[in-house]
């Protein structure tokens, strides 16, 4: 459990220079700050929730109750960001009150140091840190919905108005179909994406194949009651998807949908199968 | 849409800005806008969460707790219309500001260009929240709830990955922070998956930095170019914040429309912020106002709303900083207020492990 504490810990810091900022912060306010409700809330509280955190009794306990996976959320109580700042302030603003010697340099120039100072600690801080917009995972928004094309025109072409239908869809727009339309269901979820869940589904198994084979994937498909097939358009088939009774649906932002006409689908708006 | 934003602005804007108005003597910053707004903000996400759980556990349908919020929502407003108006009557003037810092008058230019950057910096990281898209995948199953609510009229009961119907799922049931966004899009008319990935980062996000900026006003109450300066540091913090994906600022720009994100960015530092105010005035000598307490429970009780971690969070920084504060100033009864601040916490923990 140690281990797993620091493991998480050393995860939280990253570089660990953040971090370092965070602990010199702290004992500037420990030698300068003089205001107790200041110590309490940026010092001790912050000393004794870290002693907390290393705590095994006290981790074995948020474990059993809360899980393993977010124990780093105690982390959130220290007030990094705010102590940081504070501490930068203080810092430059001690700088801009200094009287240095008749004759130095710096006489009369110390609001020009202080902001060179400032200047500094932001270049140091934007250095040990890193841009938050550099993640891979951040892209243009391709809509207001912030959800790939394909999934809004790919759903808002097999909704049917008044009822659910069933949908299998490749993994890469699963996690995405639902947030945007809670008439699309789908036999399987988000849970196959999460490596770390360990979750297998022989549906999605069979169409993440390459190449796709009918034989496998249509019965497994039929099974799961699904109304439609979703592929990607470049993916190979074993076989002919109209020997199998699948009909062509159409081409929609390179993948490709596919009805099931043996899973019935009722439109309550027109009262016709569909 | 511009009804659509209009009807949001109103909802997440001037509502709260108007019934912050009730906690106008919790400090000499309680008339500040900003304070106001979030303080607002906080009663009525408490209100939410004591309205929606039951009904949640009650498998209500979402249209009664629209109702029912609607008109506590409504209620809350018109108090603090009513509370306001007897203020004029009294010859108060209605308070926006607070009370003005005494700025020092040195580097007047300085600040100003301080301010230049930070609004810039700022404007930059609202746009870039509606512009860019984050890839995660735990939105599937947060944003998947606001939508199936929406749409659907039920709450917690079909699965969100896939559709099916399922068992109440306690965990998330008592933290219905999706459900608000819901309740945001069944008035508003936008949908859910719109309001929580592109109007909500943007309130949320700034509503963060409204809670620094008033961090900043009670540690820089004299010094002019500090507070500006000091918002500068705290968005630069924020902006190079990615250095671990575990970490608050990650969130805040990145998973701002999750409950967690809210906890991490809004919850906490608010609560931090109560309980700077509260040691000051202990310290001070002042008497803390029972709206002080108040406002710290319907932080309390947020924090349950945004997550079922929440509770423990809140309950185990009021706690700490509670004894710290009594035997630093000698005051042990300043934790019997702050222990029942903390009983809602309690009473939610004790549901989950009991049901879970």
């Amino acid at each position: 459990m140690r281990s797993d504490m620091i493991a998480l810990f050393q995860e939280y810091m990253g570089t660990g220079l953040i971090v370092i900022w965070y602990v010199i912060s702290l004992i500037y306010l420990w030698i300068k700050e003089k205001r107790k409700y200041m110590r309490i809330l940026f010092l001790y509280m912050p000393i004794i929730l870290l002693l907390l955190y290393f705590n095994p009794l006290f981790a074995q306990l948020v474990y059993k109750a809360a899980g393993d996976e977010i124990y780093y959320r105690i982390l959130w109580l220290l007030p990094v960001t705010v102590v940081i700042a504070y501490t930068c302030v203080c810092v430059t603003g001690q700088i801009a009150q200094t009287k240095p010697a008749q004759g130095s340099f710096f006489h009369g120039r110390t609001g020009m140091l202080a902001d060179a100072a400032a200047l500094c600690m932001a270049g140091a801080v934007a250095v040990s840190g890193s841009l938050i917009y550099s993640s891979p995972l951040f892209s243009r928004a391709e809509n207001l919905y912030h959800v790939p094309d394909s999934v809004v025109r790919i759903c808002d072409a097999i909704h049917v108005p008044g009822r659910e239908v069933m949908a299998a869809f490749p993994l890469e727009l699963v996690p995405y179909v639902r947030q945007y339309s809670a008439f699309v269901c789908m036999p399987y979820g988000r849970e196959m994406t999460v490596d770390r869940w360990n979750y297998h589904d022989p549906l999605c198994d069979a169409l993440e194949q390459d190449p796709v084979d009918l034989e496998t994937l249509v019965p497994l498909a039929r099974e799961a009651a699904c109304h439609y097939c979703i592929l990607p358009a470049g993916r190979k088939l074993s076989g002919d998807p109209q020997v199998f009774g699948w009909v062509w649906f159409g081409e929609i932002d390179g993948y490709t949908v596919y009805r099931d006409p043996a899973i019935e689908l009722w439109n309550p708006e027109t009262g016709l199968f569909q | 849409m511009g009804v659509q934003l209009f009807i949001l602005a109103v909802l997440l804007l001037a509502a709260p800005a108007v019934i912050g108005g009730l906690f106008l003597k919790t400090d000499k910053l309680g008339g500040n806008l900003l304070f106001r707004w979030v303080s607002g903000q906080f009663l009525l996400w408490e209100g939410f969460q004591l309205i929606s759980v039951p009904l949640i556990m009650q498998e209500h349908r979402f249209s009664r707790l629209v109702q029912i919020f609607t008109g506590y929502m409504a209620a809350l407003a018109l108090l603090a219309v009513a509370v306001e108006i007897q203020r004029l009557v009294k010859g108060q003037k209605p308070s926006f500001a607070g009370k003005k810092a005494a700025g020092s008058g040195t580097g007047r230019s300085t600040g100003i260009l301080l301010w230049l950057v930070f609004w810039g910096v700022l404007l930059f990281q609202l746009a870039q929240a509606v512009l860019l898209s984050y890839a995660d995948t735990d939105d599937a199953y947060y944003v998947a709830i606001s939508t199936i609510t929406q749409e659907a009229d039920t709450m917690y009961q079909k699965l969100p990955y896939t559709g099916g119907t399922t068992l109440m799922d306690i965990r998330h049931g008592l933290a219905p922070f999706p459900i608000w966004i819901s309740f945001l899009a069944r008035l508003s008319g936008m949908p859910a998956i719109t309001v929580a990935k592109v109007v909500l980062p943007v309130v949320l996000i700034a509503m963060t930095y409204a809670i620094f900026y008033l961090f900043g006003r009670v540690l820089f109450p004299e010094k002019g170019r500090q507070l500006p300066l000091f918002l500068v540091f705290t968005e630069l913090l924020v902006l190079f914040g990615n250095y671990s994906i575990y970490t608050a600022e990650n969130f805040m720009i990145a998973r701002s429309r999750q409950g967690k994100a809210a906890l991490a960015n809004i919850v906490v530092p608010f609560l931090l912020f109560l309980l700077l105010i509260l040691l000051k005035r202990i310290q001070e000598k002042q008497r803390v106002a029972v709206s002080c307490y108040v406002l710290l429970g319907a932080v309390a009780v947020t924090g349950c709303l945004c997550s079922t971690l929440g509770a423990f969070l809140v309950s185990l920084a009021v706690g700490i900083a509670g004894i710290l504060g009594a035997l630093c100033y000698k005051r042990i009864r300043v934790l019997f207020p702050l222990a029942v601040c903390c009983l809602p916490c309690v009473a939610y923990a004790l549901i989950y492990l009991l049901l879970e």
